[in-house]
């Protein structure tokens, strides 16, 4: 379900800024990390976990504001080259400011220990989490599917040229498109904190199993995202039970075996 | 530039008069994984993000082989183009099909792939600690462990990687390549199987970075995770574009700026790479177009100053 988060947002501004947010992960890793600091200071995580991703929102805006609004004309190259150089910045950033060993973090209270769900025993705060995800998941689809809002930011993927000659500005879909990209990877990151806990390298790890996730679903393709992220989840999870050194290759692996079949992705079109 | 060679010479002299030999011998191994990477990015006009994929592979390999088997310099170096040009046209047969965002995704998403096997399959590649213990071999009696003569070897190879690189860029093979660049529909109409093309470009840059890898490997005598990490095929990208992609000699430029940048941020600070994210960013945001524009620039400045 985190990947679908991941995926969902990374495929919104792919779609919509055709850009290679190369900074994708290290948005994801900003949100834990915030998420912790947050808990740390005012001691609640529902609050926390309202406020870190709308900070990560945030410095998607100013991002996209100081930076990334001037390079709709360059090439991919550089376009790459700045979202990359963010990435490194975000990540060192990281380090100096919280320390290069990787910090782990508890679930709130309530949501320590397990359920018995009759055939397994499964951790609460996985279960929140994945309820939580798909609800967020669920909300963004329809979010996009029935507002106006929603339906302008569809209709960017689908033409810039003539959103904008309708009177739109092109200008706003774009931030807001990067602000919402962000705000996913960051309550993905948020909510990942308290299982994994935080590493400095979380959020390359995380990115190129956000690019998998979007590769997969076929660029543009939102729904096609959010498949592929529970896909690549399952398969994950499958395999670390059998061989968990393998259950990060598998993902690639995954991602090779399906393009080799189709080239444009599970559901692309194009 | 009247005479490109005669300036490549002297500054291949110069350059271990000026720099440590180590450094200098780093600067044209990455010069020759730089000219893999612009065949694509400057000529083809693919943006690989990947290119450490086939650098790595090819250090690991030949790597393992010098460590365990023995083997001779060249038969090393023969290895590693082998090695490079084969993980390249796997991973290419992949990504050609797609263009655009697409292709720079798939490059990373794979570079990832041979990186998460590097870094599990400990017993080989030693994952995060590295594959030590690389030898230099002798050869015709010549002590390759002495630094200034590993920079000569280096220094001969980089010049034969050029000239091969000058060959394959002037060649039919080189101009149809630029038309793809160029005009990619109009190629495929005037009957140039487009994806075959890229595919052949993309074995070739694969080849040059497998070559690069080698002598990475028995430069340091490591083989160090991070050569197969993505963030190596960043640099050689940074590399190519501060240098100038469009030129043959950008990568160049661009690898003798990037590693003396690089060399004496990580001895100011163990942070460094935030120094050289910063570097991105500005370069991206103030200098597109790279050293050459960037001097342009400066140079038509002055002249309205005075």
């Amino acid at each position: 379900m985190l990947y679908a988060l991941m995926g969902l947002g990374l495929a919104l501004i792919t779609g919509i800024l055709n850009i290679p947010n190369f900074a994708h992960g290290a948005l994801f890793a900003v949100g834990a990390y915030l998420l912790v600091t947050v808990v740390g200071a005012i001691g609640n995580f529902w609050l926390a976990l309202v406020v870190a991703p709308l900070g990560v929102a945030l410095l998607g805006i100013a991002i996209e504001y100081a930076g990334i609004r001037r390079l709709y004309a360059a090439g991919h190259d550089y376009q790459l080259l700045f979202t990359f150089g963010l990435a490194l910045i975000l990540n060192e950033l990281i380090i100096v400011i919280w320390g290069p060993v990787g910090i782990s973090h508890l679930p709130p209270a309530i949501l320590r220990g397990g359920v018995d769900l009759g055939f397994t025993f499964y951790p609460k705060y996985r279960l929140f989490v994945m309820l939580l995800a798909g609800l967020l998941v669920v909300a963004t689809w329809l979010f996009l599917e029935r507002t106006r809002y929603g339906a302008i930011m569809r209709a960017g993927i689908e033409n810039k040229e003539m959103v904008s000659l309708l009177g739109i500005d092109i200008q706003r879909l774009f931030t807001a498109a990067f602000a919402l990209g962000a705000y996913l990877a960051g309550i993905a990151g948020a909510l990942t904190a308290p299982i994994r806990g935080l590493s400095p390298g979380m959020g390359a790890d995380m990115l190129g199993i956000a690019f998998v996730v979007v590769a997969l679903g076929g660029l543009g393709n939102l729904l096609g995202a959010i498949a592929a992220g529970l896909l690549i989840g399952v398969a994950q999870a499958v395999v670390a039970a059998y061989w968990t050194e393998a259950s990060t290759a598998v993902i690639f692996a995954v991602m090779a075996a399906v393009l080799l079949v189709r080239p444009q992705g599970l559901f692309g079109i194009r | 530039m009247k005479h490109p060679a005669v300036l490549v010479i002297a500054a291949l002299a110069l350059l271990p008069l000026v720099v440590r030999h180590a450094i200098a011998t780093e600067i044209l191994i990455f010069a020759i994984f730089g000219l893999g990477l612009n065949l694509l990015l400057g000529y083809t006009g693919l943006l690989s993000f990947g290119q450490a994929t086939f650098f790595g592979s090819a250090a690991y390999v030949a790597g393992y082989l010098l460590k365990y088997y023995g083997i001779g310099i060249f038969t090393a170096l023969a290895i590693g183009v082998g090695v490079g040009a084969l993980s390249a046209l796997l991973v290419g047969y992949l990504c050609v099909q797609r263009s655009g965002l697409y292709f720079i995704m798939l490059t990373f998403a794979l570079n990832q792939l041979f990186y998460f096997v590097a870094y599990q399959w400990t017993s080989v590649t030693g994952g995060e600690d590295g594959m030590p213990g690389i030898p230099r071999p002798a050869l015709l009696g010549i002590d390759f462990r002495q630094p200034l003569a590993y920079y000569v070897l280096v220094a001969a190879l980089f010049l034969l990687a050029l000239w091969v690189m000058k060959r394959i860029v002037d060649s039919p093979l080189g101009t149809i390549l630029q038309a793809i660049r160029e005009n990619e529909v109009r190629a495929e109409a005037v009957g140039y199987n487009v994806p075959r093309f890229k595919l052949l470009a993309f074995v070739i840059g694969g080849a040059f970075s497998g070559f690069a890898g080698v002598l990475y490997a028995m430069l340091f005598g490591i083989v160090p995770l991070e050569a197969i990490g993505f963030v190596f095929s960043g640099n050689v990208v940074f590399a190519t574009l501060i240098g100038g992609s469009g030129s043959l000699y950008g990568p160049i430029i661009g690898s003798v700026v990037f590693i003396w940048l690089s060399e004496s941020m990580s001895v100011m600070w163990a942070r460094w790479p935030l120094l050289l994210g910063v570097a991105f960013v500005i370069v991206v945001l103030f200098f597109r177009g790279g050293v050459v524009e960037a001097w342009a620039r400066i140079w038509r400045f002055s002249k309205r100053a005075t």
